[in-house]
């Protein structure tokens, strides 16, 4: 029989590793760059762990066979898991923590049958203590430094706000106002048109649905409507955002959109996606948003702390940066090839190697297995295999050395 | 470059006349001889590409097409994840449950329990029978479902019905409409928040459009 693996599941080749890894390693260095420490959490959650922010399907939750009353689940996303560990590391930690991860994540297809990916990596970030402007275009500008790092042009970035958005449904009654909240994260417009709605309401509604565009065109529009104390105070407040976020050499590429909502999340301010072109489409390759209620739901006490970040999919991003030329197009090759003459000098070829490869910078040495073959053989593998240099060496240890490529 | 799915069969006439008014001209799919399945609007700023009715949503979902244009039978059959922009006007029919003229039953609810139900719409006749509380068999046919009640092979269908001409000489009577579709435009969510291929004026003509030949 064939043994291939689970529908849905695929194994990474070497290639493949190093393409991720390209990724994942610029990621991180920017990430470190600004701060940010690495944190690894269990891959396995309790379902109630992943559940209790409320923004997590159960259907699409890869569940396994636990032993006790506890269910567990493969863990659909990082930033519940990160707000159970760090909540409370919160309480003596007197300065914000900034956190990051790489990490695998789980989802169950929703027609697993046809082989939909279910196992993702992802990159990301969560800035945890503070609720200020600053952490808002930290976590934008830190997104723009890593994703322009990965060289990716175009792109663009839709950002909105979800406590503003929220806030402006709130003269709509229920049950009213879930349908429409739904039907405008759902960017449905015939629904707004024809649900039963006041006049008013109905002109709202589709307001709010066209809240969309250039950053300028949309606060001007937002500006206009009859807005309360608070409101104003967000709208103010993404005003300097954007005007933060539009200076600099390369600005983000910015479309302002307060119909960006979910019909289930935990944002509670700025809110937003990460779009590529890719050859498969436009596609969206990394969302993220503050939070200012999800630690409260983890901590022992019910403290809250308030919380920002992004997540990266490493699949996205590759398959925008196929058609760049900048991922590895090989596995890197050997630069030394050392072959032993016969059977005899094979300790004389371990040592020889051993101190090529204790240079300060990575050499990759590799041994000759067969030390029967021809020379005229060995030449041409290492030829094929782009390999630098070999180094032929003989009992007495003297390596006589050859440049093939 | 801006790419419309259109799909083949009843709507494609209308569809193609909707973007012919607002200066898209894809009317070369009409030509019987052609057999191309992508063509480009003779101005150069868009890109057809013809398709199955129940694919439209499937391109456009995926990002291949940045609009296109389906029955809202497909939409509500399919429920994928596009932006539902216009109600076109065009394409008018409904979904409705129909038996055989000559049988007992005269509304959905006169039919026995865990009885065969042919349709294309099996979910959408599913839904329908689980909202009535009544526990039926679907049966998954791909066309020609009138000949489930004729052969005996199910006791009902569901189907979409426009002038009733079809059912009328297949000997069928309509007993329940479970709802009205029209031909809707339908948009990829990402392409359109970022109004790609600066697709909004052309989502905006169309509007106009739809709007001025209702």
């Amino acid at each position: 029989m064939a043994y291939q693996p689970p529908s849905g599941a695929r194994d990474l080749l070497p290639l493949d590793v190093a393409q991720k890894y390209w990724i994942e390693a610029r990621l991180e260095h920017i990430f470190q760059q600004w701060g940010y420490h690495r944190i690894i959490t269990s891959t396995v959650e309790s379902l109630d762990t992943l559940m209790a922010g409320g923004a997590i399907d159960q259907a699409t939750v890869i569940e396994l066979q636990g032993t006790g009353q506890t269910r567990l689940g493969l863990r659909p996303e990082l930033t519940a898991s990160i707000a159970r560990a760090a909540v409370t590391r919160m309480d003596q930690v007197g300065y914000p923590q900034r956190l990051y991860y790489t990490a695998n994540v789980f989802r169950r297809a929703a027609q697993a049958s046809q082989g939909e990916q279910q196992e993702y990596y992802q990159a990301g970030v969560e800035l945890l203590g503070s609720d200020s402007a600053l952490s808002d275009a930290e976590i934008l500008l830190l997104l723009n430094d890593a994703v322009r790092h990965l060289n990716l042009t175009d792109f663009q970035v839709v950002l909105g706000n979800a406590g503003l958005t929220r806030s402006l449904l709130a003269p709509f009654p229920e049950p009213l106002r879930s349908q429409v909240r739904d039907a405008i994260a759902r960017l449905d417009r015939i629904t707004l048109e024809t649900l039963d709605l006041s006049e008013a309401l109905r002109q709202r509604a589709l307001t709010l649905l066209d809240l969309r565009g250039t950053p300028a065109d949309v606060l001007q529009t937002v500006s206009q409507l009859d807005l309360e104390i608070e409101q104003r105070a967000i709208v103010n407040r993404l005003k300097s955002l954007v005007e933060l976020l539009s200076g600099g050499e390369s600005p983000l590429p910015l479309v302002l959109d307060l119909s960006l909502i979910q019909s289930f999340d935990y944002y509670t301010g700025v809110v937003f996606e990460v779009v590529a072109n890719t050859p498969q489409g436009r596609q969206v390759v990394g969302k993220g948003g503050r939070y200012d209620h999800l630690l409260g739901v983890f901590h022992p006490q019910g403290q809250s702390y308030p919380g920002i970040g992004f997540m990266l999919s490493v699949e996205g991003l590759h398959q925008a940066l196929l058609p760049s030329g900048y991922l590895p197009q090989d596995t890197p090759a050997s630069d030394w090839l050392v072959v032993p003459r016969n059977d005899r000098a094979a300790a004389a070829a371990f040592a020889y190697a051993q101190t090529i490869r204790d240079a300060a910078n990575l050499v990759r040495v590799e041994l000759y297995l067969d030390p029967e073959s021809s020379a005229a053989m060995i030449r041409d593998r290492a030829k094929k295999r782009r390999i630098h240099r070999i180094a032929w060496v003989s009992e007495t240890g003297s390596p006589e050395i050859e440049t093939v490529n | 470059m801006l790419t419309i799915a259109l799909p083949k069969g009843a709507l494609l006439k209308d569809s193609i006349a909707l973007f012919k008014s607002v200066g898209l001209d894809f009317s070369a799919f009409l030509d019987s001889g052609t057999r191309q399945l992508q063509i480009p609007d003779p101005t150069g700023r868009a890109q057809g590409l013809l398709v199955r009715a129940q694919d439209v949503p499937v391109y456009v979902e995926y990002g291949q097409a940045h609009l296109g244009i389906v029955g809202y039978d497909v939409l509500r059959e399919k429920q994928p994840s596009v932006a539902q922009l216009a109600d076109l006007g065009f394409g008018g029919c409904r979904m409705s449950v129909a038996v055989k003229a000559t049988s007992p039953y005269r509304s959905a609810l006169d039919l026995p329990a865990h009885c065969r139900v042919a349709s294309k719409f099996v979910n959408c006749a599913r839904a329908y029978f689980q909202s009535i509380d009544l526990p039926v068999e679907i049966v998954t046919l791909y066309g020609s479902v009138e000949l489930g009640p004729i052969t005996g092979m199910s006791e009902a269908i569901v189907d979409l019905v426009s002038t009733g001409r079809t059912l009328q000489e297949n000997n069928l009577i309509e007993l329940e409409v479970l709802y009205q579709s029209t031909a809707r435009l339908i948009a990829h969510p990402v392409s359109y928040r970022i109004n790609a291929e600066g697709m909004e004026q052309w989502i905006e003509a169309l509007r106009q459009e739809s709007l001025a030949i209702a």
